[in-house]
């Protein structure tokens, strides 16, 4: 039953990709990009990280892409003219992601997991709680850092979209 | 205040002179150079003076410059009475000269002015470390600055090309001679494996003479070039072209004069190698011949006197090669004062008559510039040998010991040529004379009231003159073996005593030769122009015996096609391509890697991407290994 | 091999990584043949949702939660990313007609 959870999922987050690199009009770009962030929440809840799913569901899909639709309204239909300048972009990159492909399917094959060390206590593992132990003690540092992040982030938008009293 | 400070402070004034005035006398007024140029000069003579009233003489260790080995160099000072001679004659006389010149050069600006005094003081430096030195080293130094200091003050007046070839044709001369004194001291060092005089000299008896031959041939190169004798003299006569001061101190009394203070300081070198020894009497007699002549048909008044000093410098070339060393040391001396006097006087009339120095548009001096013609008429009797002038006494005492030198058919020789060099030089004075001072002034005089001398150009001539009159007292050795022989005294125990006694011989043949150069210096006024009967003649001496041509075509175009090919051939082509072509190379690189920053986002990705791949690779392989 | 015991059934870690394989190589190519500059950056999260992916299988895997710790912080770069990242796309494009990427290319030599 699992199993066929996770295959759905990863065949719409598949999917997903796909779309996002193939649509012209990028409002469904975006939309397809929220439908992969919905599918990974759901992989994610299998492996057992109930915040992490939550998280990504309310802040990503709900907040993030949601500043992406804003922003695709502001600036409007666009258009993506002609066959662009670089020729030999389109083909060099395909050989390249191919290859890279490859290689980690190859990757793959063969590898040795490390075991877990601990028995950690799998009740609480991917609850609020555990993550609230880790972020408040043990990454505490980065947990404060990345609130000054957000803030300067949130300063430099402001900024950078301030009226201009000159052109442009 | 120690004899050796006072030895060392001879040194120190003229430097110091030259460096304050390099450093402001620029910029400051001129006063200021009027006191120092001079003035150090001045003091060094007080130095001098006290160093010989004390009767000082020692050799003074300074520092140790280098130890290396057997090679041990240090800074000394050989005080005897040979050097104290000297540097009475450079500093005496020098300062006379640079007093002189405080007048001569007054229509130079004000840097200009100061740059002279500059370079005369570095000379009289340059000449007093050549004579002062204790060990070759040293003397090698003095010697090539004195070189430097004759190129800057041939020079001196550098917009002129002619000056500026002049200058360079000194130098180069002098640089042959240079290195015939370092090769010399070359040969001395392996040999005798010592560089002062007094490790030098005390092995010379214990050294095999094959080496001392060649030691003192090779030293008597740098004689030779030195003072301008043959072959190494064409360039004298081209240096008239600085200042006459410049020509009355450095090509007159001082710096020609180094030659013969060399020889007189290696006498005990020379007085073994007499091949050597034999060569610079044969050089000097020569050269006074051959000079001599020359002087008969010049036209610039500098130029007669400058044949006139290679003339009388062989003169004492030929008295230190036979051995008469105090005698060539006395010429010396009495050769500085009327030669800086002659040299002096006609910088009066050079300066009066606005540079023109062409004799032929002179005449009537005696009466419009009469102390001048007065001094001019005492150094020139002095040349020819006349009683009571000094330099009868100097010139005859030389031809009454060649004369009288026994058992020497060598000195007979230079003998011969020696009285026959006497009877031109009356000659060509003679013609000198006459043709500036006396008759009417000629219809090509550029002016017509010359302006007499100022008191700072007359006095030094004065004091000459007045030296070239009474000089003759310091040793009447031509006269007979009676009264006083202060020179001969005084050097004796520098450069030995006098190694052969004169008769009355000397006494006849010299008032005789006396006689008969007085009578062509009278016969000058009137003699036809003789070149109607031998215009070869005329020319060939016009030419100086074709030297420069012969010179030039042997030496001077093939330098030229050797350097020609080496700029075309070799530095262009070779060495400024392999500059140029790197930097070309360079900026090829440069922008042909230029053309990976395309600009374009995407292939800026596409890069990070392929790296990606490499190291994914790289993983994979460490991995499967 | 590893396999997760996932609501009763064993599931092999290595489908997950190789969805995250290819999630990220669709992230790659977006950025690297797309030139509206909104869709490349909304490749760019798509490759770091596939980051977050393997993140959190490790997690599980290793049963340690700094894996998810990651994640979260990764999350909230990514958004503090993408405000400047559209503030600077804004300021830019706002006056053109076209979108292009390639239109920027002042720096190029």
């Amino acid at each position: 039953m699992a199993i066929a959870v996770f295959f759905v999922a990863a065949a719409m987050a598949v999917l997903g990709g796909i779309g996002v690199i193939s649509f012209h009009q990028p409002i469904r770009s975006v939309l397809s990009l929220v439908v992969v962030m919905l599918a990974l929440s759901v992989e994610f809840l299998l492996l057992s990280a109930q915040f992490v799913f939550a998280v990504q569901i309310i802040v990503y899909a709900g907040a993030v892409m949601v500043l992406f639709l804003f922003v695709i309204a502001l600036l409007g239909p666009a258009r993506e003219l002609g066959r662009g300048r670089l020729r030999f972009q389109a083909w060099l990159s395909g050989l390249f992601v191919l290859v890279l492909l490859g290689l980690m399917w190859a990757m793959l094959q063969g590898v040795q997991y490390r075991q877990p060390d601990s028995k950690a206590d799998m009740s609480i593992f991917g609850t609020v709680q555990a993550i609230g132990a880790g972020l408040f003690t043990t990454y505490l540092y980065p947990f404060e850092l990345t609130s000054i992040l957000l803030l300067v982030a949130a300063i430099g938008a402001i900024y950078l979209s301030r009226k201009r009293i000159d052109d442009l | 205040m120690t004899n050796q400070t006072l030895a060392l402070l001879i040194l120190l004034f003229p430097v110091a002179g030259a460096i304050l005035l390099a450093g402001r006398g620029w910029r400051l007024p001129r006063i200021f150079t009027v006191i120092i140029g001079p003035g150090v000069v001045w003091a060094s003579f007080v130095c001098v003076l006290a160093l010989f009233s004390g009767k000082a003489h020692g050799d003074f260790t300074y520092w140790s410059w280098i130890k290396s080995g057997s090679l041990d160099v240090p800074f000394n000072l050989l005080i005897d009475n040979l050097s104290i001679f000297m540097c009475l004659v450079i500093t005496g006389v020098g300062g006379l000269i640079v007093t002189y010149s405080v007048g001569y050069m007054e229509r130079e600006d004000d840097p200009s002015y100061a740059r002279f005094f500059v370079y005369m003081d570095i000379f009289i430096f340059s000449m007093l470390l050549l004579v002062l030195a204790g060990n070759f080293i040293f003397l090698i130094v003095g010697w090539a600055m004195v070189g430097l200091s004759s190129y800057l003050l041939i020079g001196f007046w550098y917009q002129r090309h002619s000056a500026v070839v002049a200058a360079r044709k000194a130098f180069v001369m002098n640089v042959i001679g240079d290195v015939g004194m370092i090769l010399g001291t070359f040969v001395l060092f392996v040999n005798l494996h010592a560089i002062t005089y007094s490790g030098v000299f005390q092995a010379v008896p214990h050294t095999d003479n094959g080496n001392l031959e060649l030691a003192a041939c090779l030293l008597l190169v740098g004689a030779v070039a030195k003072s301008a004798q043959l072959p190494l003299h064409t360039w004298l006569p081209d240096a008239m072209e600085g200042p006459t001061p410049v020509s009355a101190l450095i090509h007159a009394a001082t710096m020609v004069t180094a030659g013969v203070y060399l020889v007189g300081r290696m006498y005990p070198i020379y007085d073994v190698a007499v091949y050597a020894h034999g060569a610079v009497a044969i050089i000097g007699a020569v050269t006074a011949l051959f000079a001599a002549t020359i002087a008969i048909v010049q036209t610039d008044i500098k130029r007669v006197l400058a044949y006139s000093t290679m003339s009388q410098i062989g003169y004492m070339f030929l008295a230190v090669g036979i051995g008469a060393y105090a005698a060539g040391f006395f010429h010396l001396l009495s050769h500085a004062f009327f030669k800086a006097l002659l040299f002096m006087a006609a910088g009066n009339v050079i300066h009066a008559m606005h540079d023109e120095q062409d004799m032929r548009k002179y005449g009537g001096l005696w009466g419009q510039m009469r102390p001048t013609s007065i001094s001019f008429l005492v150094g020139s009797l002095s040349l020819v040998g006349v009683i009571p002038f000094v330099g009868f006494f100097s010139k005859e005492q030389i031809l009454g010991l060649a004369f009288s030198k026994p058992n020497d058919s060598l000195a007979l020789i230079v003998w011969i040529i020696g009285a026959a060099t006497a009877l031109i030089t009356g000659f060509y004075t003679g013609r000198m004379w006459w043709m500036s001072f006396w008759g009417k002034p000629s219809p090509q005089r550029p002016v017509e009231h010359p302006h007499a001398p100022s008191l700072v150009m007359m006095v030094p001539v004065g004091i000459l003159a007045v030296l070239a009159t009474v000089g003759g007292l310091l040793q009447t050795r031509a006269l007979g073996s009676f009264g006083p022989s202060l020179v001969n005294d005084f050097l004796a125990p520098a450069v030995g005593p006098l190694r052969w006694e004169g008769d009355w011989s000397e006494v006849v043949i010299g008032l005789s030769t006396m006689v008969l150069a007085t009578a062509l210096f009278l016969a000058a006024m009137r003699i036809r122009p003789w070149s109607a009967y031998v215009p070869w003649a005329q020319r060939m001496l016009e030419r100086k015996y074709y030297f420069d041509e012969i010179y030039d075509a042997s030496f001077v175009r093939p330098m030229d096609a050797v350097a020609g090919f080496a700029l075309r051939g070799i530095e262009e082509p070779v060495i400024d391509a392999a500059v140029v072509d790197t930097g070309l190379l360079a900026r090829a690189g440069a922008a042909s890697l230029s053309l990976t920053q395309s600009g374009y986002f995407r292939n800026y990705v596409l890069v990070f991407v392929g790296g990606a791949v490499v190291a994914a690779v790289i993983l994979l392989l460490r991995a499967s290994s | 091999m590893s396999t997760l015991n996932i609501g009763g059934s064993q599931i092999d870690t290595s489908w997950f990584l190789l969805l995250s394989a290819v999630l990220f190589i669709l992230g790659t190519t977006g950025v690297l043949v797309r030139r509206n500059p909104l869709v490349i950056l909304i490749s760019i999260e798509l490759m770091m949702n596939a980051a977050n992916l393997a993140l959190v299988t490790f997690s599980r895997q290793l049963q340690n939660m700094d894996g998810q710790l990651f994640a979260l912080m990764s999350m909230t770069v990514a958004a503090a990313e993408a405000v400047v990242g559209l503030a600077i796309l804004v300021d830019i494009f706002r006056t053109r007609d076209a979108e292009d990427v390639d239109d920027l290319s002042e720096l190029r030599g």
